[in-house]
């Protein structure tokens, strides 16, 4: 209520030279680093692109044009929309989605085998083995999804061998190995807050209703997801996220014909040499996250620390 | 009792999979580091050859690639440990009401996509030094300052995380106990919290460099002009691969199963230190621990034994590699050269009766000795042209380490072509090779694209790439 | 050296909640001084508010003559010792006894010959170089002491030190900080929710209730005299039975209640006795104070119904119902050998003498 006893208070119980340090390496955290350049973002995204020599001058105003390419493209293009890149940002979604369903599907039982069923140093060998593919660098990562799934490379040669084709599978062109390899990149977020939630429960709630003649397929649906629903969705949107803000994985697996919604925000920048563009295509991808952690955090009624952990 | 052991098999094929799935990619990219053959590939294995971890240490702009990730990883610890310090410390005191909103603020860059967090730091640094009529070469517009700052932007998050989980620990009372024996804050802060904080600060450094370290989405923003191994891996990755990348993954894997390893170890240690002082603290018997000391980590069995298996693994490596694989390669070369030839003879055969497609003369031409690629477009091509690629190349093989591939990449960025000599070798098969690489057609045609050429676009495609 | 330690009309308060309210104390050089009051009270807070770590909203605190405002708790001449003791962990038992002499830049050896004599006076010599978790209960909390006083206070704050101790460890320590209390002779500030401590080792009793000093006198006085309600209730056990004064003379009170008439002290209160005629009253009569009438004349008599009867030891503890009441009374007799004079189930008379009983004006009492 009264601010500045809170301060005098703060120093009180810091000092002055642990005060100081706090409060500016927060102040700097929050301001120069977060706050600040997001909203500097914004602002960008609303203005011109214009030579250096330019900025501040006349033709320096405010402008909707990004957002209005993103929506309705280029002045020349004849549809009522900007199909490419529109269709681009929702197959992005789209992808991340699947991607995220994929991770929780192959997670779930996982988790649960780790919390309940795996016992003492295997299990704890299961928890570190989880570990080690997290820590290999992520261009590693799909640098070895692309080795796999190469038309020379073993899934390839082995469906030859099977017989099952008798040419090789562009897995690269499907977009197979993009999803493999963004699923595999992301597992260790999904499979955390899945075994952190089920591991809490109770071994005798199972039990019981083992015991009341439930089938293990209610078990789970009726005991285990809704008790770890917080992990489950803490999961899927960091995977989800994770997902449609990835960068290396498109670039590398990703088929000729498909770009991911952050490649066309790269481009703005590299290539394009358009950056309030880029920024403006940055706003909107930070924005439809910003929603779906809302969504999420709305169905699912948790709270934001619950998420990020 | 029978659908029981349905369901353990199951089960067990299931796990069986996943870890298939999760180790499996790992190793068969760690197989292709020893595969002398120029792709990395684990059928048909060549060699058994360890030539890919030379290449890579002699490969400059890898090596500085790494220095810039060492330092820039530096530079991140020494940024985001303290302020994720300062944050944890600050979420502990402030008021209930202001504390949920500074929590969603400080935990935000967690959310937030990497590369939104490289833009913004982009261009509000580069708003900056326009501000301040900054120097192109002063800090606003250096790509390792603005990485540090972006990076530090979301690890100090992690590094935050990492100190509230061990300060829930911390009994606040001993801050108040040291204040009332009289030591100012500044004592207090060093001779009671940063020791009992210790654990975590490793944690947080180490986590702190390790997310740095492997960063891309938010660095390939801000490095602007300069480099980091993850953008140079990346560039490499996407423009024409080889096993050097793989004999970093197995060096990298092999740390991180170092890493885990001592991780464990320690962590064992702890627990059995912790267990053994509740013990103690509730028979309230001291004279049981009397004399006993620590083990150094160093000594312990597990770790001797890791420590032996590592470098026991890398000089077996070491040795393996330097015996035979000469005469081995010898022996491949000539296999293959028959092989070539065969498909000569067979292709001659063929082109009796087919006529020779035009794409593919112009493929012959260019694979001879220069192969240069004119993109063309309103924003800059990336084209990659790697002379390997190029079908016909059979015919002249004779000549091969003089091929010099050349790039012209038109537009704002310069590109880099990676024509390590070595590409060059076993270019017979480059047949297979080709359909490795993958082409990506430009879907929009306004906008600027990176072709990879092959020799599938060279035949058919050659003109509708320029037309783009 | 001892010093003073005075509060002074001191409020403390927390945004609306008052944690102490209007708190005038002395406490002499010296003395072994006690807080005495349930959880809640506000006695901590006010404890926190001598050693620094907080300050009074309103009020002064004086530390041997000197006003304590804007002196942080480093800088006070108090040492606390804390309720889960806080014995840094990660130092060893010297280490920890020694940190005050450590941040004040004295040498090690210095220190560690310090350190050892201190290590004498708790009787544990050989234990200075353990570390804190391999020592007993009884230990760390003698640890905890030697380390307040290697800071040389003029006084010494301690909160609640044996809570966590278990009951025969705590009546040891009783006796021993009270011997180290004499034998350092600094003041002594004793916080505790437990009135065994407070009476057995406090010169003076500060009685505390929702942030009030409800009474401040010696440990005889508190129990026999109590100046109100609460305290009565609070301090030691108490048969209460409540009416209407009728009549007030030479410091007696005569309360009608349900039980029957009955003659108490009129309780006086800064010299003054409290009640007058047509006021609403307790009575209270201590269980060892009630004895079977067996025909005798006393000036109170209760008719009860003998429900049951407890042996501990020194006493036996009878527990009395009174017809037509809900009351259970209980009264304590000293165990002197003798048979029982009257089986569970007997009706009895009941009788006290009237200056063993005090009346005081209805109030607010301790929680059960």
């Amino acid at each position: 209520m009264n601010i500045a006893q809170s301060i005098r208070e703060f120093f009180l119980r810091n000092g002055m030279v642990l005060g100081l340090y706090l409060v500016i390496a927060v102040t700097f955290w929050i301001l120069i680093l977060i706050v600040l350049p997001q909203l500097y973002m914004l602002d960008f995204s609303f203005s011109k692109n214009l030579p250096p020599a330019k900025i501040g001058g006349p033709e320096d105003v405010h402008t909707l044009e990004h957002y209005e390419f993103f929506i309705r493209g280029s002045a020349q293009n004849t549809a009522a929309f900007n199909v490419v890149d529109l269709q681009v940002f929702f197959r992005t979604l789209l992808a991340a989605a699947f991607v995220t369903i994929f991770d929780l599907a192959l997670c779930y039982p996982i988790a649960y085998y780790m919390a309940h069923v795996a016992q003492g140093g295997w299990a704890r060998l299961v928890v570190l083995s989880l570990i080690i593919p997290f820590w290999v660098n992520e261009i590693l990562r799909a640098f070895a999804f692309r080795i796999m799934f190469g038309s020379g490379g073993v899934i390839n040669g082995f469906l030859i061998w099977l017989g099952i084709v008798d040419e090789p599978v562009d897995f690269i062109r499907e977009n197979v190995a993009l999803y493999a390899g963004l699923g595999y990149a992301f597992i260790l977020l999904m499979i955390f807050p899945l075994y952190n939630a089920v591991e809490s429960l109770d071994k005798n709630q199972i039990e019981a209703a083992r015991d009341l003649g439930s089938p293990w397929w209610r078990i789970h649906w009726r005991v285990v997801i809704p008790f770890a629903k917080p992990g489950i969705t803490s999961g899927c949107t960091m995977v989800f996220m994770l997902s449609a803000g990835a960068l290396a994985a498109p670039q590398i697996l990703g088929g000729p014909s498909s770009l991911w919604f952050t490649q066309i925000i790269y481009q703005w920048f590299q290539t394009g040499n358009n950056w309030p563009r880029g920024s403006a295509y940055a706003v909107v991808l930070l924005a439809s996250t910003i929603v779906f952690v809302l969504l999420m955090m709305k169905i699912f009624k948790v709270r934001l620390g619950e998420i990020a952990r | 009792m029978r659908s029981d052991t349905i369901l353990k098999i199951s089960v067990a094929v299931f796990v069986g999979a996943f870890f298939l799935y999760l180790f499996g990619p790992l190793i068969i990219m760690s197989v292709t580091a020893f595969n002398s053959s120029a792709f990395p590939r684990v059928s048909p294995f060549e060699c058994f050859s360890v030539e890919w971890f030379n290449v890579l240490v002699n490969d400059d702009k890898l090596m500085l690639g790494l220095r810039n990730s060492l330092f820039i990883g530096l530079g991140v610890v020494l940024i985001s440990v303290p302020i994720g310090l300062a944050g944890a410390l600050m979420l502990m005191q402030i008021s209930p009401r202001v504390r949920s909103w500074y929590y969603t603020i400080v935990i935000s860059p967690i959310l937030i996509p990497g590369v939104v967090l490289g833009i913004s730091t982009l261009v509000f640094w580069d708003r900056l030094g326009l501000m301040f009529n900054a120097d192109y070469d002063s800090f606003f517009y250096n790509g390792i300052f603005l990485t540090i700052l972006g990076q530090a932007t979301f690890i100090s998050a992690y590094s935050m995380l990492v100190f509230i989980s061990r300060l829930q620990r911390f009994d606040s009372a001993l801050e108040e106990a040291a204040l009332d024996l009289g030591a100012t804050h500044v004592q207090t802060f060093r001779k009671v919290l940063l020791p009992f904080l210790r654990p975590a600060i490793g944690s947080a450094a180490v986590l702190a460099f390790l997310a740095s370290f492997e960063n891309y989405n938010t660095t390939v923003f801000t490095i602007v002009s300069e480099s980091t191994l993850t953008t140079v891996l990346a560039s490499k990755v996407r423009y024409g691969i080889n096993p050097s990348i793989s004999a970093l993954a197995v060096i990298i894997v092999v740390m991180t199963l170092f890493g885990a390893g001592v991780y464990e170890i320690m962590r064992r240690r702890e627990e059995a230190q912790r267990a053994a002082s509740t013990l103690i603290a509730k028979a309230g018997d001291a004279a049981a621990v009397l004399g006993r000391k620590r083990r150094p980590v160093y000594a312990e069995p597990a770790m001797i034994i890791l420590t032996l298996v590592f470098v026991a693994g890398l000089g077996t490596t070491f040795f393996a590699g330097t015996v035979g694989v000469d005469q081995c390669k010898v022996a491949v070369k000539e296999e293959k050269r028959r092989l070539a030839e065969e498909r000569i003879k067979e292709r001659k055969l063929k082109s009796m009766f087919k006529q020779a497609a035009p794409g593919k003369e112009t493929g012959s031409k260019s694979g001879g000795g220069t192969g240069k690629v004119e993109a063309k477009g309103t924003e800059g091509y990336k084209s990659i042209f790697a002379p390997q690629n190029l079908e016909g190349q059979v015919e002249s093989d004779e000549k091969p380490a003089e091929d010099k591939g050349k790039v012209d990449a038109k537009g704002t960025e310069g590109y880099k072509g990676i024509f390590a000599p070595q590409n060059l070798e076993g270019q017979v098969d480059s047949e297979t090779k080709a359909t490795e690489e993958k082409d990506k057609i430009d879907a929009k045609g306004t906008e600027g694209y990176k072709s990879i050429f092959d020799p599938k676009n060279l035949e058919s495609q050659s003109g509708t790439n320029g037309s783009n | 050296m001892s010093a003073d330690v005075e509060l002074d009309d001191v409020w403390i308060k927390f945004g609306e909640f008052v944690a102490a309210r209007d708190v005038n104390i002395t406490i002499k050089g010296g003395e072994f001084f006690s807080f005495l009051g349930p959880s809640g009270c506000g006695k901590t807070t006010l404890l926190r508010a001598v050693s620094g770590f907080l300050e009074p909203s309103q009020g002064e605190v004086r530390i041997g003559g000197q006003n304590m405002q804007g002196i942080g708790p480093n800088k006070r001449p108090t040492a606390l010792i804390f309720q889960n003791l806080a014995l840094f962990p990660l130092m060893t038992v010297w280490e920890n006894i020694a940190f005050a002499l450590e941040v004040r830049g004295v040498g090690k050896a210095e220190r560690r010959k310090r350190a050892d004599e201190l290590l004498e006076l708790i009787a544990l010599s050989d234990q200075g170089d353990k570390m804190v978790h391999e020592l007993s209960g009884g230990q760390r909390q003698r640890v905890a002491i030697a380390r307040a006083l290697a800071a040389e206070p003029q006084v010494l704050l301690l909160d609640e030190p044996l809570s966590a101790l278990d009951l025969k460890l705590r009546q040891h320590m009783r006796t021993e900080l009270r011997a180290i209390q004499q034998r350092v002779g600094i003041t002594f500030i004793y916080i505790t929710h437990d009135q065994g401590e407070a009476l057995t080792m406090s010169d003076n009793i500060a009685v505390m209730r929702e942030g009030v000093i409800e009474q401040v006198s010696d440990g005889n006085t508190v129990y026999d005299h109590p100046e109100t309600s609460f305290v009565a209730s609070f301090v030691g056990e108490n048969n209460l039975f409540s009416g209407r004064v009728t009549e007030v003379s030479d410091g007696f009170a005569t309360v009608d209640t349900s039980e029957g008439p009955m003659r108490a002290r009129n309780a006086l209160k800064n010299g003054s006795p409290q009640l007058s005629a047509g006021d609403s009253a307790y009575v209270f009569v201590r269980p060892e104070s009630l004895k079977f009438a067996n025909g005798h004349a006393h000036d109170n008599t209760i008719k009860a119904h003998i429900n049951q009867q407890e042996f501990e030891g020194h006493f036996w503890q009878v527990f009395m119902d009174v017809p037509g009441s809900d009351k259970t009374i209980k009264m304590s007799m000293v165990n002197d050998g003798m048979e029982l004079s009257h089986a569970t189930g007997s009706e009895v008379s009941l009788g006290f003498a009237a200056d063993l009983a005090v009346a005081l004006p209805e109030g607010p009492l301790a929680a059960e």
